[in-house]
């Protein structure tokens, strides 16, 4: 995000309020692949009564963005960050994918007419003769 | 002798013999029934259609108990039956409850939902729940091959699957094993059922248990239009119901026809329907520098039309197929007349049968139905179980309730009945013509001889005379009998031929070229064996499946299917019927007749009619008889006396081959399905382990 989109643009991305905001209460915890970045209240606490948790987007605002392992320390489930543990995820976990809705890689379930994949058998279709 | 009975008040006189069950339906009272079927044996076995009779201690099973059981009154009163009594009521209630108990509710995924016998009694007679709270039986799937699915845990155990197969089908692989609770229908073996008319004990299952495998869960039967319309597998002329979803023939159940099928078909007749929508043509092709090459129909039309311009017409040749109804080869005809073509055959196989001698020459004369009066039937050359397998079903039946003789020329298969085996080749039939044999006396005494000659038996070197001395056998067995009665039979193998020997598709006697020597063939529909060795330069094929005709073709026109238009067929007794449009042509198919009648303008020969009316209407001109929709035309006898004066050649003895290698795919629709294919398989390999266990 540029200064400028940050200062004139309060929509898609961090605005010039949470670059104040975590300049004065936030610390540093570290960053995942995708380049979110996380904070953390340095002193006090939040109105939940703990200290409160950011994250700051490298691109679109976009909460899917967030991987499981970030998910559980900014929604306060676990209380070590995994760049402060040897995080390893499962081994039959997959991949995470933010939610592709409204981009070309959405979900498209079998039998839709976007879909790439062969159409399946509906009724009156027939198999023509060709010619070999 | 008839008895006089009071049915809930209602005073009725029924004929001795009968039952309960049928007295009760001559009152109009209508009972539930699962195990009673009219043309099956009486089993008594789910109680169904108890009623309430006046003096007996507790309700009766009416399909088991006849009117004549009954104990006359001591006043000499009628007796008095009741139907819709309150004790009938909790009677009826009481069996469906047991019924029930063992039937799982799984009607929304059970493919009988919607015309399932249980689930409507249930609603109708049945009480408003169950007071079973044990654990259900459940019982394993029986393998029936590939067209019966099985859920035999909603098996009621009505056995009319057994009965059928046994009594009607004439192959006793389907019986009872266990007793009580633990009773299962199964096949012993579980390989399958190989009977021709296998699957119609799914029709007759009451309940779910035993389904339609190549359907399976493709159709509830209440989105399906329904097309009443008439079979073209075989020449019997099988009446069918053709069930629809838009474009798509999604399945094909048998209609009643007491004169021609009763109410069985084959299981080619039903589960051809997946061969409709593969291997179609859909559109014209044109051979360009020997490949076929997609066209328009002005393009191919086109082709045809300079082709036949250009040719002289004693060059040119036109044959028609199996499946060809009567309008396609009255128009075909017309245009080969005007084109002064006069080399016609409807006899693709070059069987010697002819109308020389008038319709008696080539029909089925002694009828169908005349198969239940008949007392002895020699066939010639001719599988009735192969060729005309409901047919053969009721041959099958008449020969168990009757003192029925059966004698065979041709080779020894097994037909489901006990016959004389008189001999394999032609030669055995002198023995017969000249009364030496055995059996020419059993003809001779019987009251309504048959001799039907399978028309595959005159397709050979020695046909003319086979197809003669057949005919005064016949003639010789019907001496001095009831005029009435006629005892040549021919039995055709395709619907369509029957058809086109009424409309005289038949060469005209100065035609000199045999087909070989042609040099412009037209094709409609043909994929007889025997075109694959034609040697015209130029083939034009109008047809509906990319079969052996369409290989050979230099222009393929698309048609339609039996299913996809309204034509004549004749069956082989001579009897016209018509079939209904239950769907379209694929792609840019056309019915046939529009193609011809397009073809003709082409040509500077126009067809006068547009429609199918003005086409019909010419047609009825020409063949009175093809406008008595559905009746029997009887043909004069007089044509068996001069037909046996006619050949005198010499019989060789050359075994007789057998008319149709494989039954399932002895068309080019069937030899598109795929269950045909499959059932095909399964029948070699069957043959093979039955010749490696003898």
């Amino acid at each position: 995000m540029s200064i400028l989109s940050e200062i004139f643009s309060w929509w898609g991305g961090n605005t010039w309020g949470t670059r104040i905001t975590l300049m004065c209460q936030g610390r540093f915890v570290g960053e995942d692949d995708d380049g979110n970045k996380y904070y953390e209240q340095r002193s006090g606490v939040g109105s939940m009564g703990m200290p409160r948790r950011w994250v700051t987007y490298k691109h679109q605002a976009d909460p899917t963005r967030v991987p499981p392992e970030w998910h559980g320390w900014l929604h306060h489930t676990v209380n070590t960050p995994p760049t402060e543990e040897d995080y390893r995820p499962k081994p039959w976990q997959q991949e995470h994918r933010a939610n592709m809705t409204g981009t070309a890689a959405a979900y498209r379930p079998s039998g839709s007419i976007l879909t790439s994949d062969e159409r399946p058998h509906a009724t009156g279709d027939y198999q023509a003769w060709k010619p070999d | 002798m008839s008895r006089k009975l009071l049915i809930d008040d209602v005073e009725i006189e029924v004929e001795d013999g009968l039952t309960l069950l049928q007295a009760c339906e001559l009152a109009g009272r209508e009972v539930p029934r699962f195990c009673y079927h009219e043309r099956l044996s009486i089993a008594g076995n789910c109680r169904m259609c108890l009623v309430q009779v006046d003096g007996m201690p507790k309700p009766v099973a009416s399909c088991a108990m006849g009117v004549n059981d009954l104990r006359p009154t001591r006043d000499g009163t009628p007796n008095r039956v009741d139907t819709r009594t309150p004790l009938v009521k909790k009677a009826r209630e009481g069996v469906m409850e047991f019924l029930l108990i063992n039937h799982p509710l799984d009607c929304p995924i059970c493919d009988q939902g919607g015309e399932c016998d249980l689930q409507d009694q249930a609603m109708a007679y049945g009480g408003g729940g169950s007071r079973y709270d044990e654990n259900k039986r459940a019982v394993d799937e029986k393998h029936l091959g590939p067209l019966i699915k099985t859920h035999m845990t909603r098996c009621i155990q009505c056995t009319r699957c057994v009965r059928f197969m046994t009594e009607i089908a004439g192959v006793e692989e389907l019986g009872a094993a266990g007793r009580g609770e633990d009773m299962e229908i199964t096949t012993y073996l579980e390989e399958g059922m190989l009977s021709e008319l296998s699957a119609n004990v799914v029709d007759l299952c009451p309940v779910g248990a035993l389904t339609h495998r190549p359907w399976a869960h493709n159709a509830r039967p209440w989105e399906l239009r329904k097309t009443e319309s008439i079979d073209a597998m075989d020449a019997v002329g099988s009446a069918i119901r053709v069930d629809t979803r838009g474009r798509e023939v999604m399945r094909i159940l048998p209609r009643t026809n007491e004169d021609v099928n009763e109410e069985w078909i084959s299981d080619k007749t039903r589960h051809v329907a997946d061969g409709l929508r593969t291997q179609r043509l859909d559109q014209p092709y044109v051979r360009i520098n020997g490949k076929l090459q997609p066209a328009s129909w002005d393009q191919a039309l086109d082709a045809v039309a300079d082709r036949l311009t250009a040719t002289p017409a004693n060059n040119i040749g036109a044959i028609t197929g199996d499946l060809a109804g009567c309008e396609e080869v009255f128009a075909l005809k017309d245009l080969m007349n005007r084109l002064d073509v006069v080399n016609l055959d409807c006899r693709a196989d070059g069987e010697a049968i002819n109308a020389d001698h008038g319709r008696a020459g080539y029909l089925f004369n002694s009828s169908i139905a005349g198969l239940d009066e008949a007392d002895a039937i020699l066939l010639i050359g001719a599988n009735p179980r192969t060729e005309a397998a409901v047919m053969n079903a009721r041959i099958l039946l008449s020969w168990r309730n009757s003192d029925l003789r059966i004698g065979v020329v041709g080779p020894a298969e097994d037909l489901g009945y006990d016959y004389d085996h008189i001999g394999a080749s032609a030669a055995d039939l002198a023995r017969l013509a000249d009364g030496s044999h055995p059996f020419a006396e059993v003809l001779k005494s019987a009251k309504r001889p048959m001799v039907i000659v399978g028309s595959a038996a005159t397709a050979r070197d020695d046909g003319a005379s086979v197809y003669a001395t057949a005919a005064r056998i016949a003639d010789a067995a019907m001496a001095g009998k009831d005029a009435t009665w006629n005892a040549f039979n021919i039995l055709h193998t395709a619907a369509g031929r029957v058809g086109a020997m009424d409309l005289g598709f038949l060469p005209s006697t100065n035609a000199d070229q045999s087909a070989s020597e042609l040099d412009t063939v037209f094709l409609l529909g043909c994929d007889a064996p025997s075109i694959s060795n034609l040697q015209a330069k130029f083939v034009v094929y109008l047809g509906t499946h990319g079969d052996i005709g369409a290989h050979k073709a230099d222009v393929i026109l698309p048609g339609a299917t039996y299913t996809e238009k309204s034509v004549t067929y004749v069956n082989m007794e001579g009897r016209a019927q018509l079939t209904a449009k239950a769907a379209f042509a694929p792609g840019d198919a056309r019915e046939d007749w529009k193609v011809i009648r397009a073809l003709s303008d082409r040509v500077d020969k126009t067809l006068p009619y547009d429609d199918l009316e003005a086409l019909r209407a010419a047609m009825y001109v020409a063949a009175p008889h093809l406008a008595q929709i559905g009746h029997l035309t009887p043909a004069d006898a007089k044509a068996t006396a001069s037909l046996a004066k006619s050949d005198n050649g010499q019989l060789s003895d050359a075994p007789f081959e057998p008319a149709i290698d494989d039954f399932y795919l002895s068309n080019p629709i069937a030899r598109a399905s795929a269950v045909m294919a499959e059932l095909s398989a399964l029948r070699q390999t069957a043959t093979k382990r039955t010749e490696a266990a003898e």
